[in-house]
């Protein structure tokens, strides 16, 4: 089949749109009795439209894209995972190390060679970590390479 | 003139050593932004916006910042069309045309100096051009009632996906999840927790910067990725300048024709700057005729659509100022901006806010004369640029937007969601989702509540008062006409569009 694309995320946005306006209804009636609009009157609105347009997504999808598949995939993962172990250890490890490691593993995978790619992490990072700290006094985290 | 004492007021404002220094660096990493390949206008503005903000830039000064990247942007855009024959963004496709077509014959100096020319002529053009109309709009504005602009943000919406977006159900739904996400947090009239599933971090809502930059800075990287461009670029040479005074006289009539359909297509809701370069292109090559050689590297060529683009780019701040209503994704992004500043866009910004209003707009005019004077001589400069690998660039700018975010809350969580939002970014891109949608429904979706709940409690209940008023009636009309109209207009549009990249000989 195709068109799976649009099929599946109208299916899913189908489930959001209902548990959407479901959790809506659940809330207790504001204090001073019910208005004509209450907090749940927009969000249930919403939910309506969104029911509406995920049902045509699935009735009237569109081509599919072309996804990425094997290598082209792993690489997306990968720089996902970059992305957030960079967010994980910037506060631990500090800012230049996480830097260096961050950008440099990025360029890597997209084809830099590794001395090189690791050389512009580093650098790119020790500039804009005086930029900021020095410059903009702005702090970043020094991490490791704190000096008490 | 009453319109002349305020522009005189916001040149008082702009000229100061403080704003000047900040409109000079935004009009440099503007243009720096718009030469590269793969990054945009709206990227760009969505990147420095938290850098304003960590900054603590007084409002007037955050907005001319910003206001200098976008129209650099534009002005940058034009380098890769020309050299590499790659637009940067859509609007820089027309350029592509007889730019390239003129650097392969050993005229890249002229055809980079003239579209410069061309560029702060249409910048000019739709600058007055916003001087002369957004006062008047922003009156008008004034008589409109909570009804009519529950209808005019249905308007945005509705013709946001402009006309030539493909699927405009599939804007309806980026619209309404955008609105979704700004339900999240409490409620500001009756303190009901939404959304917030008793996590501390969302009772005050998703914050749209997050939003903005994790949508288009970290899925730009996730599609560079995928596609993997490749590393360097053949070298491009400039050559010597050949352009005579002679010539850049002739193209005066184009300048004017280019920058003033540019700016009215700016203005239009939904048109835009990729219809602003268009519609002067097209025009061009039907009032010259056979005197002209479109396509093959005339002059006129890349005057037209360069005048165009940035006539638009003005124009597009028309609605934005007056309306509070966004005509563009980069717009959208600066919309964002004021209203972080605590600043609610509309009429009465005009009154109320006149020092930034006028600030930003002289700050236009005085950003498109640092541009020219900046493009000129640094050409040099930005086409070495168009040689580094984006393997090397794309991962700091990815850093950059970290730094940015961190630097606001110093909280980690707030770049997990960042991420979040860059991967939901990379799948809603893929399927063709727009993303300006989901980002304008977050800024408006809270005024739009604000002011559906004002119009009933006016009206007692009665939803009838949603389209009462012939101003209300007409604005629904129009935002049916903007969902109608991409199924009619949308496809021949966009078939002339890729007729005539096809036309022209040199491109593949």
């Amino acid at each position: 089949m195709t068109s799976f694309g649009d099929r599946i995320l109208g299916l899913g946005l189908l489930v959001l749109a209902v548990a959407y306006g479901w959790a809506a209804q659940q809330w207790p009636e504001p204090f001073g009795g019910a208005e004509s609009v209450g907090p749940e009157t927009f969000p249930t609105i919403l939910s309506v439209v969104l029911v509406a347009g995920s049902l045509y997504l699935m009735i009237k999808p569109d081509p599919d894209a072309q996804w990425p598949i094997g290598k082209s995939a792993l690489e997306l993962v990968v720089s996902v995972v970059v992305l957030i172990v960079y967010a994980l250890l910037l506060e631990p490890l500090g800012f230049i190390i996480a830097t260096t490691l961050a950008v440099g593993t990025l360029s890597w995978r997209m084809g830099a060679v590794p001395n090189r790619a690791f050389l512009t992490g580093l650098i790119s990072a020790v500039v804009v970590f005086v930029l900021f700290n020095h410059g903009l006094s702005l702090s970043l985290p020094a991490g490791l390479l704190e000096v008490n | 003139m009453e319109t002349l004492g305020f522009l005189m007021e916001g040149f008082a404002v702009a000229l100061t050593p403080y704003n000047l220094m900040f409109a000079l660096f935004g009009a440099f990493v503007g243009t720096l932004i718009g030469c590269l390949p793969g990054l945009g206008p709206a990227n760009g503005v969505a990147i420095l916006i938290p850098l304003a903000f960590t900054l603590g830039l007084p409002p007037e000064t955050a907005m001319i910042l910003l206001t200098a990247v976008y129209a650099g942007a534009m002005y940058g855009g034009r380098i890769s069309s020309i050299l590499l024959n790659i637009p940067g963004d859509e609007p820089a496709m027309m350029t592509c045309l007889d730019g390239y077509p003129m650097a392969q014959k050993g005229r890249a100096a002229d055809a980079l100096a003239v579209s410069a020319i061309a560029s702060f002529a249409g910048g000019l053009i739709g600058t007055i051009g916003l001087i002369m109309l957004a006062p008047v709009l922003a009156k008008f504005a004034l008589t409109f009632g909570p009804a009519e602009y529950f209808a005019l943000f249905l308007l945005a919406f509705a013709t946001l996906g402009g006309i030539t977006g493909k699927n405009p159900m599939k804007t309806v739904v980026a619209a309404t999840l955008g609105i979704m996400i700004s339900t999240v947090g409490i409620d500001i009239s009756t303190g009901t927790q939404r959304y917030t599933f008793g996590v501390l971090e969302l009772y005050e809502g998703i914050d749209f910067i997050l939003a903005i930059v994790g949508l288009f800075a970290i899925s730009e990287l996730l599609f560079f990725v995928e596609h993997r461009m490749g590393g360097g670029r053949e070298k491009m040479t400039v050559g010597k300048l050949s352009l005579t005074f002679k010539e850049l006289v002739t193209t005066i009539p184009t300048q004017l024709r280019g920058g003033i359909l540019g700016f009215i297509s700016g203005v239009l809701p939904g048109a835009g700057a990729s219809l602003g370069s268009f519609i002067s292109y097209t025009l061009e090559k039907q009032v010259l005729g056979k005197k002209g050689k479109f396509g093959e590297g005339d002059i006129r060529g890349v005057v037209a659509p360069e005048a165009g683009n940035n006539g638009a780019s003005s124009g597009a701040l028309v609605p934005m100022l007056t309306l509070g209503v966004p005509g563009s994704g980069t717009t959208a992004v600066l919309l964002a901006m004021l209203i972080s500043l605590n600043i609610t866009p509309g009429p009465l910004m005009f009154t109320q806010n006149a020092d930034i209003v006028w600030g930003v707009i002289a700050a236009l005019l005085i950003g498109n004369v640092l541009l020219l004077v900046l493009n000129i001589p640094l050409v040099g400069f930005f086409v070495k640029l168009l040689s580094v690998p984006p393997m090397y660039l794309l991962p700091i700018v990815t850093m950059v937007a970290f730094v940015g975010i961190y630097s606001i809350s110093h909280s980690t969580f707030d770049l997990y969601f960042m991420v979040a939002f860059g991967v939901a970014g990379y799948f809603l891109r893929k399927l063709e989702i727009p993303l300006v949608p989901i980002i304008l429904g977050l800024l408006l979706g809270p005024e739009m509540e604000k002011n559906l709940g004002h119009a009933m409690v006016l009206s007692d209940g009665d939803w009838s008062i949603l389209w009462a008023s012939p101003l209300a009636m007409g604005l629904w009309i129009v935002a049916g006409l903007g969902l109608v109209l991409p199924y009619l207009v949308g496809p021949l549009l966009r078939r002339r569009m890729n007729a005539a990249m096809k036309e022209s000989p040199v491109s593949d």
